[in-house]
């Protein structure tokens, strides 16, 4: 229905969002895939795993918190079974890492490297790893509209999302075997891969986009909003009037893409406030909203009429929003969350297969479907403050609490995985487990808020311990994480120090999507910790020669960089790998050429990440977000909990693919590059 | 026209006395049967309505006659002219039973519409359940001067206010959010400058008879749609209320679905029970 957006320019594309992103690459067209067989009869003959997956949740703070009683769950899954670091991927963010836990196999097979790749053949053209919108071919043009008919005479090719993860999934294995496997929220599968023999379910997880088809853009309307509407990375800002205690304005929906020149949808609504009880009314064309500051409206649903050519009937298109009042007066604020694709009648496909969610939906309401679902950007923007967004966090628990239950109760044998983003997000916010001076807050307040991150594991131990209580002896629980956490105090251009040694011109340069010379540039970073030769024969406009001279230049930029030191003394790059000695694989050909390995507390910029360069090489981090995992990988292990041994000293995250598929009896494929670690 | 409203909201009266028994005695059924009930009951009356409006001899001679076009138009069918004079015949009776059924239709109306409006009671939007959130708007006159005189709303201890009041000056209209808290047929309460007025409020799991509005006798529309509560009357400080339910979800008995399902559940119960009843549709 929706099509890419062609016309988005690389600056918006960037500016959109630092690590999230999106799929303002992904249209909306829904691509539905053959689903085979649908026979769901269960082979696992009541073989049981369950998979619990704790985003970001760290090992050393586990431990400690384990030693001073506060995690009795984990402690008793330690006791029986095992626990340990798990090692991570490189890098260690979360696309990579679950890809990794996907395939059992390192990122050479499922082609993620990093949040943001780029197009070598376009010179550095940038693009979101997991997924990417292949725009479609031809159309027929009537008025002011483009149709796109896939049927004959026509045979136009509608545009299509696509999963950019390449390799086998670990589930396939276990399809094959006639052993079901469910997953709630399962990140880097988005759309989702299909199911040959219709015995794997999936609901889609990080990586699924909003009706916008962003990672989430929520909308803000403030009476000292901006008097232009501005697009904030991650959000849209906008004035709202009023007269006589009455404002107006609209929310933006998904384009037209039915529009030769792609517009939004639009639903325009009326704000009516009373001073005296500081409330107010939000009459939505077909709903009214009663609401005071700090309450949450429930899920609503928004039905975008989309306009057609005259001979077709209007189409309706609805996603789902929930809206906070923050303020009524004197000025007065409201937050809308981005427009999620509502799961009860979702307009493309989130789940293998594609009823799957609808089923869940209808049981439990609606729920967020965008892959990032806790608002980050509105904190980060200050839309949000620390305890509002912590609020709209807890709803998001609620949700997957309500969810994880729903789970259990549907699950019978089989693989279940189940998915908690809390705590990854809410430690990008509030993790601070340092004795350095926080990026904002004071030291209390650093402390108070790090105290809420360990309310938080202690509130996902009980979800351990739940899942320990039911099954017990009777399953094979596995609770891990895709990488831990560190402070991000400290923030690193490597753009910035690449200028400075002359690696990257002119001097003068301020980004690599403006005044770049590529002429002069032998080297470039692009993502979090992606740095590229500009080579010959694989860059449009490269400039180094394969061989000697590349080799020459990834020797000095490893002893540069590795030799870097804060003001301080400290290190701050711990170590740089070579993608030709980590990375093996028929996916390599967009890997970088090194990947940096920050130093704990140490980070790529805000600015790096996005191609921008600044004056100074090194910056303390002045954002909210200061907490981090993008480092080196060595630094930011995840957890494996399990109640079977674990057999190995240092598991890692290709090793739970092969380790599962044995519980099940299946022998490791020559796919996967893990070993088997429970016993 | 207050005066067809005022006429409306006595046969509503009437309506209710049928729609209450009738709520009682099926109110523990499920959904699904009870709109098959109710269906196959409303057919029946339909029917039987019908035989006594119409006029069944001529209905049955136009039948007659309609049968023996159709088999000339079998028996001739190499004569075009027999043909034709055949169609002919036949579009003549369809519409000669059309007009037949006429005044049926008329007097039928009535009744069906009460009927419809009180299922819809039934039907088409659920109780709220206790805990469950719910919008209440009070509408003033046109008239009431602003800035609105304070209104209060007395929920008992059925059903709390969660926020508000919100006056709004320009709707002239007074809103809350409610939650509910024990079930029931309960009444709130509403206090507009020493006038009282009241609204039910439906709270449960069961089936209850649900009113969306309160109306007033100046939209005789409102009347119809709205028979359950006495309507305001036309110089009342408060010209509606209005309280938002959830949607009914079901194909048989839910929201709007219910509609589609009543006609063809007493559609095909009146064909089926035709002879039965000695009727000629
Ligand atoms: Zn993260």
């Amino acid at each position: 229905m929706n099509r890419p957006r062609a016309t988005t320019n690389r600056r918006r594309f960037l500016q959109g969002s630092t690590l999230a992103g999106a799929a303002g690459l992904t249209g909306l067209s829904g691509c539905s895939y053959w689903s085979g067989s649908n026979s769901r009869v269960s082979r696992a003959a009541g073989k049981k795993v369950i998979i619990i997956g704790i985003d970001g949740m760290d090992p050393r703070l586990c431990s400690q918190m384990m030693s001073e009683g506060l995690l009795p769950n984990m402690a008793k899954l330690r006791a029986t079974g095992g626990f340990s670091e798990l090692g991570t991927s490189v890098p260690p963010q979360s696309p990579v890492a679950w890809a990794n836990f996907i395939n059992g196999n390192g990122p050479g097979t499922h082609g993620i490297f990093d949040f943001i790749h780029r197009h070598p053949h376009e010179q550095c053209a940038p693009f979101y790893s997991a997924a990417e919108t292949v725009p479609g071919e031809g159309a027929w043009e009537v008025g002011d509209y483009q149709l796109q008919l896939d049927f004959w005479p026509f045979n136009h090719k509608p545009s299509e999302t696509v999963l950019r993860r390449q390799g086998v999934p670990f589930w396939d294995y276990l399809d094959a075997s006639g052993i079901p496997t469910t997953f709630y929220d399962l990140p880097s599968n988005y759309p989702p891969s299909p199911s040959q023999y219709g015995h794997h379910r999936c609901i889609c997880g990080m990586g699924t986009p909003d009706m916008a088809g962003s990672y989430g853009t929520y909308q803000y309307f403030a009476e000292n909003g901006p008097p232009q509407p501005i697009d904030e990375g991650g959000g849209r800002r906008t004035r709202i009037k009023f007269d006589e205690e009455t404002g107006q304005g609209e929310l933006i929906g998904p384009e037209n893409g039915l529009l030769k020149v792609a517009k939004p949808m639009t639903i325009p609504f009326k704000v009516h406030r009373d001073l005296q009880s500081n409330a107010v009314a939000i009459d939505l064309p077909t709903q009214r909203l009663v609401l005071k500051p700090g309450q949450w409206s429930p899920w609503i649903r928004l039905n975008f009429e989309m306009t057609t050519p005259a001979f077709l009937p209007d189409k309706e298109v609805s996603g789902i929003c929930r809206i906070l009042v923050q303020e009524v007066a004197p000025i007065f604020r409201m937050y809308v969350s981005p427009i999620n694709v509502d799961p009860r009648a979702a307009v493309v496909q989130l789940s293998e297969p594609e009823s799957f969610i609808g089923d869940v939906a209808n049981h439990l309401g609606p729920f967020y479907t965008t892959g990032f679902k806790e608002d980050h950007k509105a904190r980060t923007n200050g839309v949000f403050n620390d305890d509002e967004f912590v609020r709209q966090a807890t709803n998001v628990m609620e949700e997957r609490l309500a969810l994880f239950d729903y789970a259990v109760q549907d699950y019978e044998d089989g693989l279940l995985f189940f998915y908690f983003s809390s705590s990854d997000l809410q430690s990008h916010m509030f993790w601070w487990n340092s004795d350095k001076p926080h990026p904002i807050r004071s030291t209390t307040e650093a402390q108070k808020w790090h105290g809420y991150i360990r309310r938080l594991y202690q509130r996902l131990d009980q979800v351990v311990g739940d899942i320990y209580d039911r099954y017990g002896s009777q399953a094979t629980i596995i609770v891990m994480s895709d990488h831990g956490f560190s402070e991000f105090g400290r923030q690193f251009n490597l753009n910035s120090w690449l200028r400075w040694y002359g690696y990257l011109g002119p001097p003068e340069c301020t980004s690599l999507f403006k005044d770049v010379d590529w002429s002069q540039t032998a080297a470039y970073g692009l993502g979090i910790n992606g740095l590229y030769i500009n080579l010959k024969g694989r860059e449009r406009d490269g400039i180094i020669e394969p061989g000697e001279q590349k080799e020459a230049l990834i020797q000095e930029l490893i002893f540069g960089l590795t030799q870097l030191q804060d003001e301080d003394g400290r290190q701050v790059v711990r170590n740089v790998y070579r993608s030709d000695q980590v990375y093996s694989g028929d996916a390599t050909e967009l890997a970088p050429d090194l990947i940096v390995g920050y130093a704990r507390g140490y980070r790529a910029s805000w600015a790096t990440c996005l191609g921008d360069l600044t004056d100074d090489v090194l910056l303390d981090n002045d954002q909210a977000w200061s907490a981090d995992h993008c480092a080196d990988a060595l630094e930011v292990p995840g957890i494996l909990f399990s109640n079977r041994k674990i057999t190995d000293a240092q598991p890692s995250l290709v090793d739970l693919a092969p380790s599962i598929l044995k519980e099940f009896g299946l022998k490791t494929p020559a796919t996967m590059s893990g070993k088997v670690v429970l016993g | 026209m207050p005066e067809l409203a005022r006429i409306i909201s006595a046969l509503n009266q009437f309506a209710n006395f049928f729609g209450r028994a009738l709520a009682n005695a099926v109110a523990p059924l499920p959904g699904w049967l009870s709109a098959t009930v109710i269906g196959v009951l409303t057919g029946v009356v339909m029917l039987v309505g019908y035989k006594y409006t119409s006029n069944q001899r001529a209905i049955k001679r136009v039948r007659d006659q309609m049968k023996a076009n159709m088999l000339s138009l079998k028996l001739f069918k190499d004569n075009m002219r027999s043909v034709f004079g055949s169609q002919l015949g036949l579009v003549g009776g369809a519409g000669k039973l059309l007009l037949h059924s006429l005044l049926p239709m008329v007097v039928m109306f009535i009744p069906i519409t009460l009927a419809m409006t009180q299922l819809s009671l039934w039907y088409q939007m659920r109780p709220l359940q206790v805990g469950e959130t719910a919008v209440v708007s009070l509408q003033l006159r046109d008239d009431t001067p602003t800035p609105l005189p304070a209104v209060k709303l007395d929920g008992g201890d059925f059903a709390e206010i969660v926020t508000g009041p919100v006056r709004i000056d320009s709707t002239k209209e007074v809103t809350w959010e409610i939650v509910a808290r024990t079930t029931g047929l309960h009444e709130l309460q509403f206090d507009v400058n020493g006038e009282l007025v009241t609204k039910s409020l439906s709270i449960g799991d069961r089936y209850l008879r649900v009113s969306l509005l309160r109306p007033t006798l100046k939209s005789w529309v409102d009347v119809v749609l709205n028979p359950a509560e006495q309507p305001f009357a036309v110089d009342s400080a408060v010209q509606s209320i209005a309280i938002t339910y959830p949607e009914r979800d079901s194909w048989t008995s839910g929201t709007d679905n219910w509609v589609i399902y009543w006609l063809v559940v007493s559609m095909a119960a009146a064909f089926a029970l035709k002879s039965v009843f000695n009727v000629n549709l």
